[in-house]
């Protein structure tokens, strides 16, 4: 063919892989694309098996693939997305990417030689870069979405999500009949201490709080931002006498140890409301959420540091007085 | 521009696409080892915006697939071949291909299975043509997970004209129906009324 000296060097040029094979599978051609990658070189490799010469590759699958493209004289592909490659390859981005091989496009077609014998061409494209980006795609939505879920200050859950856990474990409470109590906290006398340390002084206290409650809950607790200086914590499968012991545990943890800012020594403590669900139906977790919030009222109002239990019968009206 | 096919046009395509069908079903006999029967495919020219109401109430009762793949010809014949079948359906011919019917292999064989029916069938209707088409590699636009109307809408707008292709493979044991949409674009439909100009013509 008169385009000879073009396609040759064209083809050895290609920064894709050109593979070919005849149908007993066997190596017919490798262009220097895929010579350099593999270290196999054409000379050596010609006329021996596919399989043999990569003994990595996916026989079962690909048999199958050539066997389609040979009897249909159809082309067949395969994308990275499903398989990320057919054949191992280095590639040459080493740090970019997490993965070791080159990610692969790949396009499997009929071919006659001139004698009207039937191979097949494989076709192989680095899409590695796709792949890459791939990665931090879904790296930055796993991100996004736990940022989506976190208090920026202090890294507790914020209001909507830990509200939206509340929910859901109040649902599973009442399904599986297993005993569900809440926590609601306040740092007490908040106001004052922004005033005399800043508000930077403020932040450090809620943020060294926050590490100091996390420390004392399960990995099946909740534990969330519910407003400025308020804090919840959801304890699954716990009535209420454990949810005291571990709100007593929390109070402690937070007054008996200053947090040092700027050389100050600040001084806090807690007010915390426990209240273990009992209300049916679907506002339950409502219910829980006034129960707990009076009884962190009666916390504030029996002279703050102490945890006090929401006790049946109190109502909203007692809550508004004062 | 006119898309609208006269009848011998019409005609010329239903006789091609019969034809073309009949090379597809015997390939696809001798590859899967079983008897292959196609009815006579129905075709119809529908104007794409219609296609995503067509097709809603035929697939929104169970979970489908839809699968595409762009070919490209010489004499400017070009477009998007777009194959719509049931997932129950797609695991049945996924076993007669040899595949497990795990979930990690599930987007492969819907590729798999629908590039085998598009390019036969493609592939025969250009022999006739004296054509010869290249493909993309083919992409699921939706299945399971998301909304086959959405996907069909987002996609039938970028084209002028549809040719919908009723197709019904009868197998020995199983029966395997799907849809086939050809989209081609405005200026392609203009190319192919050509080509069957010059067919009917030869006649």
């Amino acid at each position: 063919m008169s385009d000879d000296w073009l396609t040759g060097p064209i083809l050895e040029q290609l920064s894709s892989g050109v593979l070919v094979v005849d149908e007993e599978f066997q190596l017919v051609y490798l262009n220097t694309f895929l010579q350099r990658h593999s270290s196999v070189q054409l000379t050596e490799a010609k006329g021996k098996s596919l399989f043999k010469v990569f003994a990595d590759l996916p026989e079962a699958w690909l048999r199958r693939k050539f066997a389609s493209v040979l009897e249909l004289q159809s082309p067949s592909f395969s994308s990275w997305e499903q398989r990320q490659y057919v054949i191992k390859l280095p590639h040459l981005r080493p740090v970019t990417s997490s993965s070791q091989y080159m990610a692969q496009n790949c396009t499997m077609l009929p071919l006659n030689n001139p004698s009207g014998r039937r191979h097949v061409c494989m076709l192989i494209e680095d899409a590695t870069d796709a792949f890459v980006y791939q990665q931090h795609l879904q790296t930055t939505l796993q991100k996004l979405e736990q940022s989506n879920r976190v208090d920026g200050l202090t890294q507790a859950l914020n209001r909507r999500y830990w509200e939206e856990q509340l929910k859901l474990e109040v649902q599973r409470a009442q399904r599986y009949q297993q005993p569900l109590s809440l926590l609601l906290f306040d740092l007490d006398k908040f106001k004052q201490l922004n005033d005399q340390y800043g508000h930077l002084g403020g932040d450090s206290v809620l943020i060294e709080l926050t590490a100091r409650v996390r420390g004392l809950l399960r990995d099946t607790d909740w534990f969330g931002r519910y407003g400025g200086e308020e804090f919840g914590i959801v304890l699954t499968n716990t009535a209420l006498a454990g949810a005291m012991e571990v709100a007593e545990r929390i109070c402690l943890a937070v007054s008996s140890k200053a947090v040092t800012f700027n050389e100050h020594s600040i001084q806090s403590s807690i007010s915390v409301g426990v209240a273990q669900l009992d209300a049916a139906g679907e506002r339950a977790h409502e219910v829980l959420i006034g129960q707990a919030d009076m009884a962190l009222y009666n916390a504030k109002r029996e002279g703050r540091n102490r945890v006090v239990s929401y006790s049946a019968g109190e109502t909203e009206f007692q809550l508004k007085t004062n | 521009m006119s898309t609208v096919f006269s009848e011998e046009q019409r005609d010329c395509l239903q006789e091609l696409i019969n034809v073309a069908m009949g090379l597809a079903s015997d390939k696809l006999a001798r590859f899967l080892n079983t008897f292959v029967h196609i009815q006579v495919p129905a075709i119809e020219l529908v104007n794409s915006a219609q296609i995503p109401a067509q097709f809603e109430a035929q697939y929104s009762s169970a979970e489908a697939a839809l699968v595409s793949q762009g070919f490209l010809g010489n004499d400017g014949l070009r477009g998007e071949a777009i194959v719509l079948y049931q997932l129950e359906n797609a695991h049945r011919i996924a076993a007669l291909l040899g595949y497990d019917t795990d979930n990690a292999s599930e987007l492969e064989m819907l590729t798999d299975i629908s590039s085998i029916l598009t390019t036969t069938f493609l592939n025969g209707l250009a022999e006739q043509i004296d054509n010869s088409l290249s493909y993309s590699a083919p992409r699921v636009l939706s299945s399971r997970h998301n909304n086959m109307t959405e996907a069909l809408i987002e996609t039938a707008c970028h084209w002028e004209l549809a040719l919908r292709v009723d197709i019904s493979y009868q197998l020995i044991h199983h029966s395997f129906n799907c849809d086939m949409l050809l989209l081609i674009p405005g200026e392609a439909v203009l190319n192919i009324q050509q080509i069957l100009d010059r067919i009917v013509e030869e006649y």
